[in-house]
């Protein structure tokens, strides 16, 4: 995987980076807004990491120039500042997640991959997790290769939440994810759904955590023990 | 030691200017009003003290003309009714006297012959006297009777019953309007006073309601010669609006500023931390990882106390905020935390729509969410409701932690402020800001013991919005 870096502090372009390295990915820095747009044109990216406080052009316009190209890359956006509407002017301006410095370094990766992964599965019409694999051109699932069956409500919930692996999923967003629901559909017809998708989806290795109250979580069983 | 208070006692209070305009009045009126009346006294006295002199004068014309002499002989023959009339007078009794050039009396009353003096013929002579005991007004005229260079005397005297009254009424009536007078100006005065000081008074309670966060120009209305005045606070208020503004822009960009560096500096540590390294070092980074969480939340937290002092300056208008929504947003950010702390999160969410400044009312219910992380300890329980009352807008973060003991709660308010066993990552201003934040949207901030008796609930409780 091939990361584009914009960030203007050498220390922490110089951290971030080697953080990045240490999953296995390429990472290439630059400290100005101006060459990127040049440069994903010219070669083959995976993710925009891209911080919003830049000396020259400063994020919201690469990001800008990015978009205006017609670039559909993935960008995280890094920022010093979190005022709401910062947040909202960034992920308005296409950006497609955001982190408020000082971020936990595996919450960088996990987003990062997150990212990637919602990115490829657009590319690949195919979405992973674990041993979980779901084909969205088929319309089939597979636990290591071996066939999943799903009722099509189950299909729609778990493509949903598997193109949101690393972020916590509202029930309301579920439902309105769904064809079949509207708004009268009750929490509980969703946790029903969601403890037979959990039942199937177990043996994948994935663990489906439940936010009291909130909403749901997918999480590899494995990477939780590591995060 | 007891010189200084003395000295300050002693001191007279400058007067105020009512005081000093009052006086300025005042003291001129004290002079020139008796003085004024002394001279209307005297003139209307004096003019009516003339013509009573005038009307006796007439008297001893009259009496004058009724000497005659013969063979050398002084000679007054008047009536009894002609005596009556020249004595008649309704209020004062009249004597008179008739003199031969020797003094003789020739006629009248004898008492008035006891004065000795000599007149000249058509000489008059007025004079203050005494009649028995009555005091008298006396009036003589020398009249040529007989041979050349021989002069009668007439004397008329009038006791001053009258002339009394007069002085009476006079000294009355003068004082009176006098006293009115006074009166009526000290009175004008004052009004005008005190409407000429209103304005002062207008300036002075628009300058009450200045504060730091309230320092818009003054727009009442002045006179022209208080209007320098007001330009120069206006511009004092410009003056300390810009340094109050460049203050808050100085600690929002430190705290910018210093984020990126400590981002660097705990990703740094956490590459450490997961690459191999001596176990003996675990510790060590793990605290200087915790360190550095509480310099970057310190940092956050001193640029969320700009803000709220730039909100008080009204620099971003106050909207509809709905708190189940704000958490909800929020969840996203704390989900991974609670995870990483080992702490079930969870909400119990329900309309709750008050009117504020949303980044204020995120960084209040942050700094709740993150207290309740950071203190409740692994294996805990917290959750975080939303939910309103008819006019209260309520939101609750408990924990099943270790709880706070109530006699530290209200301590904990303090700026700097952290529990007695220091640990994870606050700053020790998380809840001194959350309660400035409360505050500065009518609400209250409050600790309390968990619903199940375990634990801490802390509970902001702020107005509906309308």
């Amino acid at each position: 995987m091939r990361i584009l870096l914009v960030e203007d502090d050498a220390v922490l372009a110089d951290s971030t980076a080697r953080a990045l390295r240490s999953q296995g990915w390429v990472v290439d820095c630059t400290a100005r807004g101006e060459p990127v747009p040049i440069s994903l044109r010219e070669d083959r990216y995976d993710l925009l990491i891209l911080d919003i406080g830049l000396a020259g052009i400063d994020g919201f316009e690469t990001l800008r120039r990015v978009r205006g190209q017609g670039s559909p890359i993935p960008v995280l956006v890094l920022t010093a500042r979190d005022g709401v509407e910062d947040r909202v002017r960034g992920l308005e301006g296409g950006a497609d997640d955001y982190l408020v410095k000082p971020f936990a370094l595996s919450e960088l990766i996990a987003r990062a991959r997150a990212l990637v992964r919602r990115s490829q599965a657009r590319f690949s019409n195919e979405l992973r997790m674990a041993a979980l694999r779901m084909d969205l051109d088929a319309r089939r699932a597979f636990i290591n290769e071996e066939s999943l069956a799903l009722s099509a409500r189950e299909w729609e919930v778990l493509s949903f939440m598997l193109a949101r692996v690393g972020k916590v999923i509202a029930k309301e967003q579920i439902v309105s994810a769904s064809n079949g629901w509207d708004h009268s559909t009750t929490d509980n017809a969703v946790e029903v759904c969601i403890s037979r998708l959990r039942a199937k989806i177990e043996p994948a290795g994935i663990n489906v955590r439940t936010v009291r109250g909130f909403g749901y979580l997918l999480e590899e069983q494995d990477a939780r023990r590591s995060a | 030691m007891s010189a200084a208070p003395q000295a300050s006692a002693r001191r007279r209070e400058p007067l105020s200017i009512k005081q000093r305009l009052l006086l300025w009045l005042v003291l001129p009126l004290l002079v020139t009003a008796p003085s004024g009346g002394l001279v209307l006294y005297t003139l209307v006295h004096d003019a009516t003290a003339k013509w009573l002199d005038q009307g006796l004068g007439d008297t001893v014309q009259a009496i004058g003309n009724y000497i005659r002499t013969h063979d050398g002989e002084v000679i007054f023959e008047v009536s009894q009714q002609t005596d009556r009339a020249l004595r008649f007078d309704r209020l004062d009794r009249i004597y008179y006297v008739v003199l031969a050039p020797g003094g003789q009396v020739v006629a009248g009353d004898a008492q008035l012959a006891d004065y000795r003096f000599t007149l000249r013929p058509g000489e008059w002579r007025v004079q203050d006297d005494v009649v028995g005991v009555e005091p008298v007004r006396l009036i003589s005229l020398g009249v040529a009777c007989g041979a050349p260079g021989n002069v009668c005397q007439v004397r008329v005297a009038e006791t001053i019953y009258k002339r009394t009254q007069l002085r009476r009424e006079l000294l009355l009536g003068v004082s009176g309007v006098m006293f009115v007078l006074a009166a009526l100006i000290v009175l004008a005065g004052w009004i005008a006073i005190r409407q000429g000081l209103r304005p002062i008074a207008a300036i002075s309670d628009e300058l009450e309601r200045r504060d730091l966060d309230r320092l818009e120009p003054i727009g009442a209305w002045v006179p022209v010669e208080m209007a320098p005045l007001r330009e120069a606070f206006n511009r004092l208020f410009e003056r300390l609006q810009r340094a109050a503004r460049s203050q808050q822009d100085f600690i929002s960009n430190a705290a910018h500023q210093l984020r990126t560096p400590l981002t660097s500096l705990r990703t740094d540590i956490e590459l450490a931390l997961l690459e191999p390294h001596d176990p003996g070092l675990e510790p060590l980074l793990q605290r200087l990882k915790s360190g550095v969480e509480r310099s970057a939340r310190l940092a956050q937290q001193m640029l969320s106390l700009a803000r709220s002092e730039a909100a008080q300056l009204h620099i971003e208008p106050p909207r509809r905020v709905d708190l189940r929504e704000l958490v909800a947003q929020s969840a996203e950010d704390w989900v991974p935390r609670a995870l990483r702390a080992g702490i079930d999160l969870g909400f119990e969410l329900a309309p709750a729509a008050v009117t504020g400044q949303q980044f204020l009312l995120h960084e209040l219910v942050e700094n709740l969410v993150h207290n309740a992380l950071a203190y409740a300890g692994e294996g805990a329980g917290v959750t975080v409701r939303t939910r309103s009352d008819a006019r209260h807008a309520v939101v609750e973060v408990e924990d099943t932690g270790p709880g706070i003991p109530a006699a530290e709660r209200d301590r904990m308010f303090e700026r700097f402020q952290r529990g007695a066993q220091p640990q994870g990552s606050g700053s020790g201003l998380g809840l001194a800001i959350a309660r400035d934040i409360a505050r500065q949207h009518g609400g209250e901030l409050g600790m309390h013991d968990g619903v199940h008796g375990r634990g801490l609930m802390v509970r902001l409780t702020l107005p509906l919005a309308a």
